[in-house]
């Protein structure tokens, strides 16, 4: 990991790697890598639903967190309602009424910016699986530390000493913030120049997705 | 930044994608847009992860890798019958709700003569109504009356599950998976386009060779076909083999 | 003749009131409802309050106990926040575990007192490695009319003002704690926190302090978080509408000024019990 002295932050992200299509029962399934935080999502759809949850006008998106070690609780419960909520914003749930996709996000190993991690996996899985998008989602972690020290992706390690660690999601049409989660406090004008750093972290993310289809895609 | 019409190269596109750039600017207003291709007001941009292609001259589509079939109107389907409901069956084709297959929509059926249909047996069928609204209906008969290859698929031949990008392939004009097996093995076959593929040869042995050369070639070049055809071929699996006993 | 349309389209009746930049209930786009807060009411407990947002109502009562702190922090003691949405509130929860909206308000709860440094943990220490204090709050809400979190968040800041804990003396031969029974301390509050949740109506319009109707038909939620001298602790966005960074900050100002608002309500209010 790098750092630029000049303007103390960090712009550079851990190294990503992604696997596509790689379970073969689910519909479509990744797996993201960031540094060594790990994620696998699987995605199911879009399928049947019980009729006391189908929803008339759009498809219902369920999320399954499954932390490694232990059973669900609060908090994975947390993360499965940000994750879920992204997922719906760019799905176009209006063309599959009365069916339901199904995510499950299965935690590999935890290593920093678990929460950005998992988005990334869950928007790739759904991109193999094929189900028609508004568009697509990246999403990035950023700290910030002692002294006013910007770092980008940071790893458990760091986070530790963080005075604030922000996670948000951005979608790839509009640039916007499509969700946020923050721990730790800051003040306003550093909450604008964390953001800024998630933006570009981001905007690596959406290449690597170009990336990583193109290679998919140029298998004959 | 419009392209001219005859430098359109297939290329790949992510969700969201903005397709004005890559369209030549003489054809807006009067494009037909495939699969994976949707319009919103002004702005026309991709759904699907896959390869933007262009027939001439005005039809797009993107070509992506799936797995899960959404009906689609027109489609003929492998179906596995699951129910005996009134005067419809109920018929599994693997999208996200059963589809309905009417009594009289086979050949010669009328309300006192009804087909002979079980349940569990599997039918080839075409999509007359697929849309997200409303449960897929099928028939299989067309519009004339006459079942052209749909019905009742005997019950010795194998049904086998693939994806919508191997199915798609077969069905191409000039597919020579087909033509080399052909070559060598006589062979009935059924595709759906649900990424269902029933097929029938002289023995057990033989329809498992089939399915097996099948479900590999997706990814293979002509030689490769050709290289494992005549491993087959070495290793027996031909019309002229004898029957076990 | 306005029920049967209200019911039939809802995102319609909203948009006819919107056109006129009010709400159906007479608010316009970004006013609050009036907020009503009561402390002190929960005799058993060790500090409560009472908050009434419009109509959504939240009950906060805090109860300290007795137990081992933990081996990483000796010195710590700690609170467990806990949000309850009992069926009586809403037609919407049905009697059983808790739903995951009550696990998600819950979470971002915890979280919010993590990141704020609202007290000093250390005060809560009896004696190091062997006993500290843990203040449970329960956060119960007895009638859902959306923006379940800011109220939660009022109800337990101005609890956590009302505790005072007796004051323990450990004996010296047997180990054990006494209770003061005249004696007692209210917390050392150093930071003190407001939250405001925000909707997005028809992917463009932001609404503040949601009613229950908005939140169904809302296509985002944001709940901004800040502390009383202005910083932000949380910007909490669970996917919904994109925003750009005009709206956020707009949002971010909103959120300072009500801030102020809560923290002087706070203030006034337990001003006016000490009388």
């Amino acid at each position: 990991m790098t750092s630029n002295p000049e303007n103390n932050s960090s712009v550079e992200i851990r190294p990503i790697g992604s696997l596509q299509s790689c379970i073969s029962k689910p519909d479509g399934s990744a797996v993201f890598t960031q540094g060594d935080t790990s994620v696998m999502a699987a995605v199911y759809g879009p399928g049947d639903v019980k009729p006391n949850k189908a929803l008339m006008d759009k498809a219902t998106v369920t999320v399954t967190y499954k932390p490694k070690i232990g059973i669900s609780g609060v908090r994975e419960k947390a993360l499965e309602r940000m994750i879920r909520n992204t997922c719906e914003t760019v799905l176009l749930t209006t063309l599959f009424p009365r069916s339901s996709v199904d995510i499950i996000v299965q935690e590999i190993q935890d290593a920093g910016a678990l929460l950005a991690c998992s988005i990334n996996a869950a928007c790739l899985a759904m991109i193999n699986a094929g189900i028609p998008m508004k568009c697509t989602v990246a999403a990035s972690c950023c700290m910030m530390g002692k002294d006013e020290e910007l770092i980008m992706d940071p790893t458990k390690e760091q986070t530790k000493d963080a005075e604030c660690v922000l996670t948000s999601a951005i979608d790839s049409s509009a640039h916007s913030l499509i969700a946020s989660s923050m721990q730790g406090s800051c003040s306003v004008e550093q909450y604008h120049k964390l953001m800024s750093v998630c933006q570009k972290a981001c905007d690596k993310v959406f290449e690597f997705y170009r990336e990583a289809m193109e290679r998919t895609l140029s298998k004959p | 930044m419009a392209a001219s019409m005859d430098d359109f190269e297939p290329r790949v596109v992510l969700p969201g994608d903005s397709l004005m750039g890559h369209i030549p600017g003489e054809l807006h207003g009067k494009m037909t847009l495939g699969p994976g291709l949707r319009q919103d007001e002004t702005k026309i941009f991709s759904t699907k992860a896959g390869i933007l292609k262009r027939k001439n001259p005005h039809t797009f589509w993107i070509d992506c890798h799936q797995k899960r079939y959404v009906p689609a109107k027109g489609d003929k389907v492998l179906g596995v019958v699951t129910q005996k409901a009134g005067d419809v069956f109920r018929v599994d084709i693997g999208g996200q709700s059963q589809a309905i297959l009417s009594y009289l929509a086979f050949e010669g059926a009328t309300k006192r003569n009804r087909p002979n249909v079980q349940v569990g047996d599997v039918v080839y069928a075409k999509l007359l109504v697929a849309n997200r609204d409303m449960e897929p209906e099928l028939v299989c008969i067309d519009s004339s009356g006459r079942s052209q290859g749909l019905g009742v698929v005997g019950s010795d031949g194998f049904m086998f599950r693939c994806t919508l990008g191997l199915v798609r392939r077969l069905l191409l004009k000039d597919c020579p998976m087909l033509k080399f097996l052909g070559e060598k093995i006589s062979y009935e076959i059924a595709i759906g386009m649900n990424g269902r593929i029933w097929v029938r040869a002289k023995s057990i042995h033989t329809t498992i060779a089939v399915v097996t050369a099948l479900t590999n070639c997706e990814f293979m070049s002509e030689d490769d076909m050709k290289k494992m055809l005549r491993k087959l071929v070495a290793a027996g699996f031909h019309d002229s083999r004898p029957k076990p006993n | 003749m306005a029920a049967e349309f209200k019911t039939a389209q809802p995102v319609e009746y909203y948009k006819q009131f919107l056109k006129e930049e009010v709400r159906p209930d007479g608010r316009e786009l970004g006013e609050i409802r009036s907020t009503i807060l009561n402390v002190g009411s929960i005799s058993t407990a060790h500090g409560s309050a009472l908050v009434k947002l419009g109509n959504t109502t939240v009950v906060c009562g805090i109860k300290g106990e007795f137990a081992s702190p933990t081996v990483e922090e000796p010195k710590k003691g700690y609170l467990v926040p806990n949000v309850d949405l009992p069926p009586l509130c809403s037609a919407q929860f049905k009697p059983g575990p808790p739903s995951i909206q009550a696990q998600v308000t819950s979470q971002l709860v915890a979280d919010t007192l993590l990141s704020s440094n609202l007290l000093n943990y250390e005060d809560l220490c009896i004696k190091e490695g062997n006993m500290v204090w843990v203040l449970y709050c329960d956060m119960m809400c007895l009638d859902y009319d959306g923006n379940i979190i800011d109220a939660c968040l009022i109800a337990l800041l101005a609890a956590l003002r009302n505790v005072r804990l007796p004051v323990v003396t450990i004996d010296e031969d047997t180990g054990l704690a006494e209770l003061s029974s005249t004696e007692d301390r209210s917390l050392n509050i150093v930071n003190q926190f407001a939250a405001t949740t925000f909707s997005v109506f028809d992917d463009s319009i932001l609404l503040v302090d949601p009613t229950v109707e908005e939140e169904d038909l809302a296509t985002g939620l944001m709940t901004v978080i800040v502390t009383q001298d202005g910083r932000l602790c949380n910007i909490h966005k669970p996917g919904g509408t994109p925003l750009s960074t005009d709206q956020i900050q707009d949002c971010i100002g909103r959120a300072q000024t009500r801030a102020k608002e809560i923290c002087s309500l706070i203030d006034d209010t337990l001003d006016s019990i000490e009388r």
